[in-house]
């Protein structure tokens, strides 16, 4: 039987209005929560481009003992050689190695003051296939005479730190967002039972004329899905805005460029989708529960 | 039209509502459905709903046994059945136009056939001047009249009455009785639960007595009441009276005819 679009529009609209507040409450609430998913979906994002950006250009930094003889550096250069994960190394002697040091250095005169090019330690730049071996690569120089300790893996370092701050970020994120999703799950249930009983009489006579089970259910089923799509609408415009933010922030601390419109859109019709979900499965549950066809 | 075929239905409390109950009621037929209040009256309408199912024997509606019909189905069942109750049930925030098409719409039918109709059906019950007025501005009479147009705007094959002047006074109540017969005449079977003495007796149509969930009379043109007991056909009498003792052999018995010989007074 063809359900009219006008009588469940009218019908869906009518009880909206009339269960305005119920409504709001689900509304504001699938709105925060979505919100805060999709936010977390732009940070791993971001993130993740920031990380793989610099796996590419992460190198590895052996800092040698200023006064370490030739013999040690050719031994740790018949080392590097021996490594397959290391791609390609430069060398930089105790000027090149100073004239990184002064701009590292800048904000610290008195620290440079007391730098001269011959006490600055000697340094081999690696590259390495792969940014997640850097530790374990790093760890094949601590120990060998000559090496200065401790300084060969500080790039790969802060990334690891990075990834698991985000990481833990993310899963505080998602919680919340999990928890306020099943929320507005069960707000939008409330509403819609709400709605059940405001409208008992009208579903009484509907059941005695003959209107069929999809017909009475149809419009309290497309409310919930309403409640939902519009805080699902409302958590991407919030997205929206928090993406620009984290351009922002990306522009100015970080090397990578913004995020590409591609994962913007992906990321907002996942907020949008899960919005629907949520919208239709607390109508659906309450319907099969309080509506009794 | 409608036929039960040896009906019981019980409910949780172990008595039956109705047992063993068998008739047959023809397309067209006027028929009264009296008895006190529990003897299975509504019973009997809920099942004729599908609201309920019996526990054995079959119903059969329009040549359809409705007991095998499928969940789905049973929407399609009550949209030849139309119903009238004594609390009209009208929606209070719908006009009386909007009451009757709002019957028309949830079943699907499209706007152009929906205003005609109830267009005709408010003029047939006498209320195409107040369609536009809300049921609270309405008398109990006018009100039960929009039900009514209501429940037969469809067109249903059979007009379930579940008391339906049991809110209204005795004159009113006659000009919903007129109006039943006219729906009555257009060839759709109507069934009437009803207390109300005064009019079964007046209209002389088929009469069937329930009581305890026994079918204790079943009467062509019969009044309301035991005919033997003129003095009082009142309510109490029925209930407790002759009648009520001897259930099993009344109901074993050529019933109908004896009743209807000893009914005319």
């Amino acid at each position: 039987m063809a359900v009219s679009f006008d009588y469940v529009a009218k019908e869906t609209a009518a009880n909206l209005w009339r269960n305005r507040v119920m409504a709001l409450a689900a509304v504001l609430t699938v709105a925060v929560s979505l919100s805060l998913v999709g936010t977390a979906l732009l940070l791993r994002q971001v993130v993740n481009r920031q990380i793989s950006q610099w796996s590419n250009n992460v190198s590895l930094q052996v800092f040698m003992n200023a006064d370490a003889t030739p013999q040690q550096l050719s031994e740790i250069r018949v080392l590097i050689s021996q490594e397959p994960q290391i791609t390609g190394c430069t060398y930089l002697n105790h000027e090149q190695s100073y004239l990184q040091a002064k701009q590292v250095l800048a904000g610290e005169p008195t620290a440079l003051e007391a730098l001269t090019p011959a006490i600055t330690p000697t340094v081999f730049r690696c590259q390495l296939q792969n940014a997640s071996d850097a530790p374990a690569v790093a760890a094949i120089f601590n120990g060998v005479p000559g090496v200065f300790q401790g300084h060969a893996q500080f790039p790969a370092q802060s990334v690891r730190t990075m990834q698991r701050i985000t990481n833990i970020l993310q899963v505080v994120l998602l919680a919340i967002a999990i928890v306020l999703l099943i929320s507005s799950l069960v707000l939008i249930l409330n509403a819609i039972r709400m709605a059940i009983f405001a409208r008992r009489r009208e579903v009484s006579v509907m059941k005695l004329v003959g209107a069929t089970n999809w017909f009475i259910r149809i419009p309290f089923m497309l409310e919930g899905l309403v409640q939902g799509l519009i805080g699902a609408i409302v958590a991407a415009g919030i997205v929206l805005l928090s993406n620009i933010g984290v351009n922002y922030l990306v522009r100015r601390y970080l090397s990578s460029s913004t995020l590409p419109l591609g994962q913007l859109i992906s990321t907002e019709v996942v907020v949008v989708v899960i919005g629907v979900v949520v919208g239709v499965a607390g109508s659906t549950i309450a319907v099969r529960r309080f509506l009794d066809v | 039209m409608i036929r039960f075929d040896d009906v019981t239905k019980s409910y949780l409390t172990g008595i039956d509502a109705l047992s063993h109950v068998s008739l047959e009621i023809e397309r067209g037929e006027f028929v009264f459905l009296v008895g006190a209040s529990g003897s299975g009256k509504t019973t009997f309408l809920k099942l004729l709903l599908r609201e309920e199912t019996p526990d054995s024997g079959s119903i059969w509606v329009a040549g359809r046994d409705i007991g095998r019909l499928a969940p789905a189905r049973i929407p399609y069942l009550r949209r030849n059945l139309g119903c009238v109750f004594q609390d009209f049930r009208l929606l209070p925030n719908k006009t009386v136009a909007e009451n009757v098409a709002f019957a028309l719409e949830v079943i699907g039918r499209p706007r152009g056939v929906i205003r005609t109709q109830v267009t005709q059906v408010l003029d047939l019950v006498g209320l195409g001047q107040k369609m536009d007025r809300r049921p609270h501005e309405l008398s109990g009479g006018e009100q039960q009249r929009v039900a009514i147009a209501r429940a037969f705007v469809n067109r249903p094959l059979v007009l379930l009455a579940d008391e339906p002047t049991g809110n209204l006074d005795p004159a009113t109540s006659s000009g919903i009785m007129k109006l039943l017969e006219r729906i009555n005449k257009t060839g759709t079977t109507v069934l009437m639960a009803t207390h109300d003495v005064g009019i079964v007796d007046e209209m002389r149509r088929r009469v069937i007595q329930l009581e305890h969930g026994h079918l204790v009379r079943d009467q062509a043109r019969g009044i309301y009441g035991d005919a033997s007991d003129t003095q009082s056909r009142g309510y109490s009498s029925i209930s407790v009276g002759a009648v009520a003792g001897d259930d099993e052999e009344l109901a074993s018995m050529p019933y109908r005819q004896t009743r209807a010989r000893r009914g005319r007074r």
